[in-house]
């Protein structure tokens, strides 16, 4: 039964190559079974433990190998991915908001030339942010392909939250309308107003592209 | 006989997978072995890789699995596919053999 050997060898090299993944235990036995079903089914003329090791290796392919397989299929979690976009869209927010504040209080000089330059292309930045959010949805819709409706749904609904409170902030006059003054015209707050109601179906025809290339 | 380029299979053993779960539902090992004999062992994989394939299937929602107990031996874990995997496995077939047609009449042209 030297096979018996040479599977367990194999499976523990595997065990060692897959670390901390929750998924680790059901992933062995798939190996275990298969490996089980190979040796039952083998035709070939199989002595020592290198030509056993050799075979399954053949087969299979290393432990190593195999490994490194699935550390990038479980690199890909419904969490991770909500968490990524999450984090994403409020550096947007952070870095823009730093940004205001900064040129406000040290009023520094290439400081105000990056301000004047960045709120002179307000209708290039937004279709730039509007990408990312078809990005969002395209991202989703290839890795989670018929599953991933419901997690795009949580995701936007999740990531929308401080577009809305700026918008409310901008809309109420909490924040001071002079900070943002040469871009508050009553045409470009509608142009805000109707992109952010345009983010939804940008992310969804993202998601219906990104799901005709899950597979 | 030339064994076909890496990539190019990996590409599609989705699709092959999902071909041969809706003709039947099968463990892995039965894929494995009818994916080899379909292709005449031309499309080979190691094996070891069509697990990751099918954990993604159905994380995407396109295959599921169950436990069947054997008179003989341990259970055995079975994969079928979904509605939204026959729905996908027509739209990637349709996309395919149009890919497949239009190559033909361009490599065609390109000997005459």
């Amino acid at each position: 039964m030297t096979y018996h050997k040479v599977k367990e060898q194999y499976l523990e090299q595997l065990r060692d190559e897959l670390n901390k993944h929750s998924e680790k235990e059901e992933i062995l036995l798939d190996y275990d079974q298969h490996i089980s079903e190979l040796v039952n089914e083998c035709d070939v003329n199989i002595e020592t433990e290198q030509e056993w090791m050799f075979y399954i290796t053949h087969r299979l392919g290393t432990p190593k190998g195999v490994a490194r397989i699935w550390q990038e299929e479980l690199s890909v979690s419904q969490n991770k991915t909500l968490l990524y976009f999450l984090f994403v869209n409020l550096l947007f927010f952070f870095f823009g908001g730093l940004l205001t504040l900064l040129h406000f209080t040290l009023g520094l000089q290439w400081f105000t030339e990056l301000w004047r330059y960045l709120t002179s292309i307000p209708t290039l930045l937004m279709f730039l942010y509007m990408f990312f959010w078809g990005l969002l949805g395209y991202e989703i819709g290839k890795g989670f392909g018929a599953n991933g409706e419901k997690l795009m749904k949580k995701t936007f609904t999740v990531a929308i939250i401080p577009n809305l409170m700026l918008l409310i902030l901008v809309l109420f006059k909490i924040i001071p309308y002079d900070w943002f003054e040469p871009l508050l015209t009553r045409s470009f707050i509608w142009l805000c107003i109707t992109s952010t109601v345009l983010l939804y179906p940008i992310s969804y025809l993202g998601f219906r592209w990104g799901k005709k290339k899950s597979v | 006989m030339k064994m076909f380029n890496r990539e190019l299979v990996k590409g599609s053993t989705s699709l092959v997978v999902l071909q041969l779960l809706n003709e039947r539902d099968m463990y892995g090992y039965e894929l494995s072995k009818e994916f080899g004999r379909r292709s005449e062992q031309l499309l080979q994989v190691k094996e070891g890789t069509l697990y990751p394939a099918l954990h993604k299937l159905e994380k995407q929602a396109y295959i599921e699995c169950y436990w069947q107990e054997q008179e003989k031996g341990p259970a055995r874990k079975y994969y079928k596919i979904t509605e939204a995997g026959r729905e996908m496995l027509t739209e990637k077939t349709s996309e395919w053999q149009k890919f497949v047609s239009v190559m033909n009449k361009v490599l065609r042209e390109n000997k005459t």
